[in-house]
C-alpha cells in the first residue's frame, strides 16, 4: 500500500497559512501556476475524458455489459476480436460479453472506489486530526496515541479478514480502504490545526463563545482545504491500485458488475492464449487514469507550494 | 533517545494485544470454521477434533490460553489446517522465504529508486529526467499481478532463461523474478520521492552557498544534499516495507515460493485461526519494529528532531 | 541419530545410489512392453494447494491420498482398471455370515528401516485412526467400514483396543464387522487403512511425518517436504516389489495458479498439470498427444432451497422445471468448459459402474422445444414481462463456477426474462450459507465416494446430511431404502431420477471430466480408473 508521502504534502500547509494574510489571491496564483504546468493540464483533460468515457460511454455501446453472446463464449473467445462491424469495439471477454460496455462500467466503478475511498479517508482524517489538534492536551495525547497504535496494525491483513468474513460489498471496500488511509491525514491535519488555532480569528471565535464543533468546522477545516485537496488527489490512484489488488484476491465487486482491476485480472489470465484485447483495453484505461491523477496531484502540489520549484 | 525507544516499545505491547483481540473477534465472527467441509463431519468426530484443539472451551478462555501460550512459551499452537505442523513450523518455513525475497526487493527498490531519483533531479528536464520519470510512473501503474505472469511468459516460456517458480532453498535463479515483480512499484515511488526531495534540497540556500564556493557537484551531492534528501524517502520506507510483506501474497501465488503470504491467504479462507493469528502477530511486530527503526534513523539523520 | 540408525541410513543411501545406477542400465527397456526407457525417471506434477496432512491416519484430500499411496502400502492396491491387486495382503477369506475377514499378509513386506511389516502394524494404525486422541477428520471412515465397535471407539465410549481388528500372528490379520459389507475389500485401498510404524510414531509424535523421521512401507520414501512448495519422494529400496519400480523420483509442486502451472508445463518443468477451463480445444489441437480428458466421478448441479420459509417463488415445481429447461447444457459443456464434460439430465454420473442412464424426456428434446416448454410453464405459474421472476444465485469463488453462473443467468434472462442476482461467496461462507438454508439457488458439486449410483442418489434422501435442498419425498426415501438390499437396484434408481426430473429439487448441469496435460513420454497413467487412483510405481517414462 503506497500512500502519498507526508513530508511532501506538509509543505503545502505551511504555504496555505499565507492564505489568511493574502486572502484569495493565493488561490488565483495557484491556478495560474497550475495552468502553466503542461503535464498537469494535459492530465486534467485526460481525466475529464476518462470520466466522460465512464459516464457517457454506455450511450455508444452496442450491447449491455451483462449480455452474453453464447457463440463467443469460452473456447470460442478467439472469435470475439475487437471490431467495428460486430459492435464489439473492444472485443468480448472470455464469457462472451461486450468488453467495451464492461470497460465503461469498470472505469466508472474504479473511479468511484478511488474518489469515495479518498473522500472517506480525507474526511475522517481531517475531522479527527482537527479535533485532536484543537482540543490539545490530554485529549490530543490520547487521540494521537490511538493513531500510533492503529498505524502499527497491518491493515491489509485485517482488510482481507474483513472481506472474507463479512462478505464483499462496495460498502465494505470503502470502509476498509478508508480505515487504512485516514491515519496519515489525521496526523497532518492535527499538525496544521495546532498552528491555526492560535490565529486571531480562532481566538475571536472562542472569545465570543462559539461552540468548539462549530469552530472546527467553520474556521479550522476550511483552512486545511489546500492540503486536503492535494492529499486526496494523490490518494485516489492509490485507492484504485488497491482495489485492483482486492479484485485479484477474488474479493472485489460482485458479478455482473466489474472494475478495472477485475477486468485486468481476468485479462491477465487469458493473455498467454492470445486474447490480448482482454487485457489491453482495461489496462490502457487503468494506466492513463493513474498517470493522470499522479500528474494532476503533483501539479496541484507544486501550484500550492511554489518554493518547490 | 533511549527513553523514546523504550516508550515506543511499551506502546507496542498494548498495540499487539489490540491486534490479537481484533483478529480473534473477527475470526470468530466469520461464518464457517476450520473443520467445515463440503461433507459435514459427523458430530462425534467434530467433537473429538474440537476437544483436541481446545475449541470446545469458552471464547475468553481460548484467548487467555492463546495469549499465555504465546507469552510464556512462544508457542503459537498447532495449525488447524496443516495437521502435521504447528504454527511455529509454518512460520519457520515460510517466513525466511518471504524475508529473503523481501530483503532483496527492498535493496533493489531503494538503490535503483534513489539512483534514478537523484539522476533525474540533477539533470532536471533533460532526457535522463524524462526517462527516469517515465520508467518510474510506468513501473508504478503496472499492477504486479500483471507483471508476474508477463515475466513468466517472457523469461520462462519464450526465452527459457529462468525457472518458472519454486524456491529451491533460495538459489538466485529462483529469486530474480520475484524480486523484479515485488520491487518495481516501490522502486518507482522511491524514485519519485527522491527526485522531488532532491530538487527541493538543491534549491536551498546552503547548497547554493556550497556550490557558489566552487565545490564540485559530486561532492555537494554526496556530502551535503544526500542526507536531507533521504528524510522523506525514509518516512516512506515504513509503508513500503509493510507493502512488500503484503505483496508477498501475489509473489507466492505466481511464483510458488511458499512464503507466508500464501499461508496467510489460505488460512484466511480455510479459517485456520491459529496460523492467521501467528502471521498477523508476526507482521504486526515487524511493522512496529520497522517503524521504530525508521524513526531512530530519522533522528540520526536530522539533528533537529528530538524525541 | 543413534549409531545403528546412522549405519542403516548410510546403507540405505548406498543402496539407493547403486540401485539407481544398476536400474538405469538394467531397465533400459520396460520389462513388459519392451519400450525403451528414458534415462531420467523423474515424475514432476502440479497440485493447487498444500494437503492438510500426509499422515495415513489423518489424510483427507485427494492430493494427499496420492502421496500416501506412494509412501505407504495398504492391504490391497488398485490396478489401472480399478480392480484389486495384492498389496501387503496376498489374499483373504470371509466367514459365511460375511462378518469376519481373515487376511494373509506377505512375509517379505518391509519398512524403509528394515523392519518387517506385520499384522500388528495394521492393528496399531487402525486403532490410531479411530482414536479420539488423534481426532482424525477421517475417523468416520473406520465407522463406514463397519468395523466392530468402530462407532463407539470414535465417540470415546470404548477404548481403541476394543476395535474389531486383531493380529492372529505376524502374517494373519482378522477383522470383525458389525454388518456384512460386500465392498469392504474395495475400501482397503484408502489411505486411512494403511499401516504406520508404531515405534516411529511414538518416538516423534506429530513430527514423525518429517522426511528425517518418517519410516514408510510403500514404493517410495519421503526425502524432502517444504509445505506450500514441494514434496519429493524417492524409490524405496526396501519395498518388496522394488525391482518393478521404474520412476526413481516423484516431485509434487504446489503451484496455486493453474495458468502459471500451464506456462511451466509448456516450458518443460512439469510432467502433468490441469487444463484451465475452456482451454482444452485449443490445447488438444496443438498438443493432441498431451491433452487428455477422462470422465471424473462428480456431478455439477444447482440446488433449490426447499425449506419452509424459503422464498415462495421457487416452491412451485413448475417454476423450478422451467428454470431447468431453459439451461442450454450443450453450451455449458461445449463452449464454456469445453473439456469433454457431458451435459447432465440425471444426477448420477453417466459413467458410474452398473448404472444405465434412464430416459429423461428433457434429454431428448431440442433446446428450442425446451425453451418453449419453459416459457409455457413459467407463464402458467404467473410470471412474465409484467411480473418478472427474480432469483438469487450463489456460487463459491472460482473462475469456472463464475463463468457457468454468468452463462446460466443470461440463459434465464434471454429465454425467460428472469432477473438473476449473482453472489460469489468465499468457500467457508458459502458452505455455511448452504447448510443453513440461507440461499435461493446455490451451486453444488458432488463426487462419488464409491463407484455405485447410490453414492449420488442418497443425497436425495430426506434425512441425508448432504441434502442441502431439504428435498423431502417419502417415495424417494422408500425407493432408496429398497435399493440397498435389492439385487438389481437399477429400476429404483430410474424412478428416483424421474422424480428428480419431475420435482426438480436440483438442476443437474453436467458430469465432470478430468482434463489434464500429460508429458508425451509419460506412460502407465491409469486413464480407465474412474476414481483416478494412481500409483507412481506404475508410471514410467519412455525415451524420446
Amino acid at each position: 500500500m503506497m500512500l502519498p508521502n507526508r513530508a511532501a504534502v506538509e509543505g503545502i500547509a505551511e504555504n496555505m497559512q499565507l492564505a489568511d494574510v493574502k486572502g484569495r489571491s493565493l488561490w488565483a496564483d495557484a491556478r495560474t501556476r497550475f495552468l502553466r504546468n503542461r503535464a498537469a493540464v494535459i492530465s486534467l483533460i485526460m481525466l475529464c475524458a476518462v470520466a466522460g468515457f465512464a459516464l457517457f460511454g454506455g450511450l455508444v455501446a452496442q450491447y449491455e455489459g451483462d449480455f452474453v453472446n453464447f457463440s463467443l463464449i469460452g473456447s470460442n473467445a478467439y472469435l470475439g476480436v475487437p471490431s467495428i462491424e460486430t459492435g464489439h469495439y473492444f472485443g468480448t471477454d472470455s464469457n462472451g460479453r461486450d468488453l467495451f460496455a464492461r470497460t465503461v462500467q469498470g472505469t466508472g466503478i474504479s473511479l468511484m472506489v478511488g474518489v469515495v475511498g479518498a473522500l472517506v479517508a480525507v474526511i475522517v482524517g481531517t475531522l479527527y486530526g482537527a479535533t485532536a489538534g484543537y482540543y490539545g492536551g490530554r485529549i490530543d495525547g490520547i487521540m494521537m496515541r490511538i493513531v500510533d497504535v492503529l498505524m502499527s496494525i497491518p491493515f491489509m491483513f485485517v482488510l482481507i479478514l474483513m472481506l472474507v468474513i463479512f462478505g464483499r460489498s462496495i460498502f465494505m471496500l470503502f470502509l476498509g480502504i478508508g480505515l487504512i488511509s485516514w491515519l496519515d491525514m489525521a496526523r497532518i491535519a492535527r499538525g496544521q490545526t495546532l498552528t491555526i488555532k492560535n490565529k486571531e480569528f480562532v481566538e475571536v471565535a472562542v472569545a465570543t463563545g462559539v461552540r468548539p464543533i462549530r469552530i472546527i468546522l467553520r474556521h479550522i477545516v476550511p483552512n486545511l482545504l489546500g492540503i486536503v485537496i492535494v492529499y486526496a488527489t494523490l490518494l485516489v490512484p492509490n485507492m484504485i491500485i488497491f482495489e485492483s489488488f482486492i479484485s485479484f484476491l477474488g474479493l472485489g465487486v460482485q458479478e455482473p458488475a466489474t472494475s478495472l482491476g477485475a477486468l485486468i485480472n481476468e485479462g491477465s489470465r487469458t493473455m498467454q492464449f492470445g486474447y490480448y484485447w482482454q487485457i489491453a483495453f482495461p489496462l490502457f484505461f487503468f494506466v492513463i487514469t493513474i498517470f493522470a491523477f499522479f500528474f494532476v496531484g503533483d501539479g496541484l502540489r507544486d501550484a500550492l507550494d511554489p518554493k518547490d520549484r | 533517545m533511549l527513553s523514546f525507544v523504550f516508550r515506543r516499545l511499551a506502546v507496542a505491547v498494548p498495540t499487539l494485544l489490540i491486534l490479537v483481540v481484533l483478529s480473534f473477534v473477527l475470526m470468530y465472527a466469520a461464518p464457517g470454521g476450520p473443520f467445515n467441509s463440503e461433507r459435514p463431519l459427523p458430530p462425534e468426530v467434530l467433537a473429538n477434533i474440537e476437544a483436541k484443539y481446545g475449541l470446545d472451551q469458552p471464547f475468553w478462555k481460548q484467548i487467555v490460553n492463546y495469549v499465555s501460550g504465546v507469552v510464556t512459551g512462544f508457542d503459537f499452537g498447532p495449525s488447524f489446517q496443516y495437521k502435521d505442523r504447528s504454527v511455529n513450523d509454518v512460520i519457520a518455513q515460510g517466513f525466511p522465504v518471504t524475508l529473503t525475497y523481501g530483503f532483496w526487493s527492498f535493496v533493489v527498490a531503494v538503490t535503483v529508486g534513489v539512483s534514478l531519483g537523484v539522476a533525474a533531479a540533477i539533470k532536471q528536464n533533460s532526457w535522463v529526467d524524462y526517462f527516469a520519470v517515465g520508467v518510474s510512473i510506468g513501473a508504478q501503474v503496472l499492477p504486479n499481478f500483471v507483471m508476474a505472469p508477463l515475466l513468466l511468459l517472457v523469461f520462462t516460456l519464450w526465452l527459457g532463461w529462468l525457472p518458472g517458480g519454486g524456491w529451491n532453498g533460495g538459489q538466485w535463479q529462483f529469486l530474480i523474478m520475484p524480486v523484479i515483480a515485488l520491487s518495481t512499484s516501490y522502486m518507482a515511488s522511491i524514485a519519485r520521492i527522491t527526485r522531488s526531495s532532491m530538487l527541493e534540497v538543491l534549491n536551498t540556500n546552503f547548497i547554493r552557498t556550497a556550490r557558489a564556493k566552487g565545490l564540485p557537484m559530486r561532492r555537494v551531492i554526496w556530502k551535503h544534499a544526500m542526507k536531507p534528501t533521504m528524510l522523506p524517502v525514509l518516512s516512506y520506507l515504513g509503508p513500503a516495507f509493510v507493502g512488500m510483506i503484503t505483496g508477498s501474497v501475489i509473489i507466492d501465488v505466481f511464483f510458488s515460493t511458499g512464503g507466508i503470504g500464501q499461508f496467510f491467504v489460505n488460512s484466511a479462507f480455510n479459517r485456520d485461526y491459529s496460523v492467521i493469528m501467528g502471521i498477523t502477530i508476526l507482521v504486526g511486530t515487524l511493522t512496529i519494529l520497522f517503524n521504530l527503526l525508521v524513526d531512530v534513523l530519522y533522528a540520526w539523520i536530522d539533528p533537529k528532531i528530538r524525541y | 541419530m543413534t549409531l545403528k540408525k546412522r549405519l542403516l541410513a548410510t546403507t540405505a543411501a548406498v543402496l539407493v545410489a547403486t540401485a539407481g545406477a544398476v536400474f538405469a542400465d538394467a531397465h533400459a527397456t520396460h520389462p513388459v512392453t519392451g519400450e525403451a526407457l528414458a534415462s531420467d525417471q523423474t515424475f514432476t506434477y502440479r497440485v493447487g494447494d498444500e494437503s492438510p496432512s500426509i499422515d495415513p491416519g489423518l489424510v483427507e484430500d485427494v492430493d494427499g491420498a496420492a502421496v500416501v499411496r506412494d509412501l505407504f502400502e495398504g492391504l490391497y492396491n488398485q490396478d489401472a482398471a480399478g480392480n484389486l491387486v495384492p498389496g501387503v495382503a496376498l489374499s483373504h477369506a470371509v466367514s459365511d455370515d460375511g462378518l469376519i475377514y481373515t487376511f494373509t499378509l506377505r512375509d517379505n513386506a518391509m519398512w524403509s528401516n528394515g523392519d518387517t511389516v506385520t499384522a500388528g502394524d495394521f492393528v496399531y494404525a487402525w486403532q490410531r485412526a479411530a482414536s479420539p486422541a488423534l481426532a482424525s477428520p477421517y475417523s468416520w471412515y473406520i465407522e463406514l467400514m463397519s468395523i466392530e465397535n468402530g462407532a463407539a471407539v470414535i465417540a470415546g465410549d470404548m477404548e481403541p483396543s476394543t476395535l474389531g481388528v486383531t493380529a492372529i500372528d505376524d502374517t494373519t490379520l482378522e477383522v470383525r464387522l458389525s454388518q456384512p459389507l460386500p465392498y469392504f475389500p474395495q475400501m482397503l485401498t484408502h489411505g486411512t487403512t494403511f499401516p504406520v510404524h508404531q515405534a516411529t510414531v511414538e518416538e516423534f509424535g506429530n513430527d514423525w511425518v518429517l522426511p528425517e523421521n518418517m519410516v514408510s512401507n510403500g514404493a517410495y520414501v519421503l526425502t524432502e517436504f517444504v509445505p506450500q512448495e514441494r514434496l519429493v519422494r524417492e524409490r524405496n529400496p526396501m519395498y518388496w516389489d522394488n525391482d518393478n519400480t521404474i520412476i526413481e523420483r516423484v516431485v509434487k509442486l504446489v503451484v496455486p495458479d493453474e495458468n502459471v502451472a500451464l506456462t511451466r508445463y509448456l516450458a518443460g518443468e512439469l510432467d502433468m498439470t490441469d487444463v484451465p477451463a475452456g482451454q482444452f480445444p485449443r490445447l488438444s489441437a496443438q498438443y493432441p498427444d498431451q491433452a487428455v480428458s477422462v470422465p471424473e466421478a462428480c456431478s455439477y448441479y444447482y440446488m433449490f432451497n426447499l425449506r419452509d420459509g424459503a422464498s415462495p417463488e421457487i416452491q412451485d415445481p413448475n417454476v423450478r422445471k422451467a428454470l431447468s429447461l431453459a439451461i442450454d447444457r450443450d453450451i455449458i459443456v461445449n463452449n464454456v468448459l469445453a473439456g469433454g464434460q457431458k451435459a447432465a439430465y440425471t444426477f448420477t454420473h453417466w459413467a458410474t459402474a452398473g448404472f444405465e442412464t434412464p430416459d429423461i424426456p428433457m434429454a431428448t428434446m431440442t433446446q428450442a422445444d425446451r425453451n418453449a416448454m419453459a416459457v409455457e410453464l413459467l407463464t402458467e405459474a404467473g410470471y412474465g414481462s409484467d411480473n418478472p421472476l427474480s432469483i438469487d444465485l450463489v456460487y463459491n469463488t472460482n473462475d469456472s463456477h463464475r463463468s457457468v453462473a454468468i452463462a446460466i443467468s443470461q440463459m434465464w434472462k434471454q429465454t425467460l426474462g428472469v432477473d438473476t442476482t449473482l453472489a460469489n461467496q468465499e468457500w467457508q461462507t458459502f458452505l455455511e450459507a448452504r447448510s443453513n438454508g440461507d440461499f435461493e439457488v446455490a451451486r453444488g458439486g458432488w463426487c462419488a465416494d464409491y463407484n455405485e449410483a447410490s453414492t449420488f442418489l442418497d443425497l436425495m434422501q430426506s434425512e441425508s446430511g448432504y441434502n442441502d435442498s431439504r428435498y423431502v419425498n417419502a417415495e424417494v426415501d422408500a425407493l432408496l431404502a429398497e435399493a440397498k438390499t435389492s439385487a438389481n437396484p437399477q429400476a429404483n434408481y430410474d424412478r428416483v431420477e424421474e422424480f428428480i426430473a419431475q420435482d426438480t429439487p436440483i438442476i443437474p448441469i453436467y458430469h465432470y471430466a478430468a482434463v489434464d496435460m500429460f508429458a508425451e513420454n509419460l506412460e502407465g497413467w491409469p486413464y480407465e480408473n474412474f476414481e483416478q487412483t494412481w500409483y507412481s510405481k506404475d508410471l514410467y517414462k519412455i525415451a524420446e
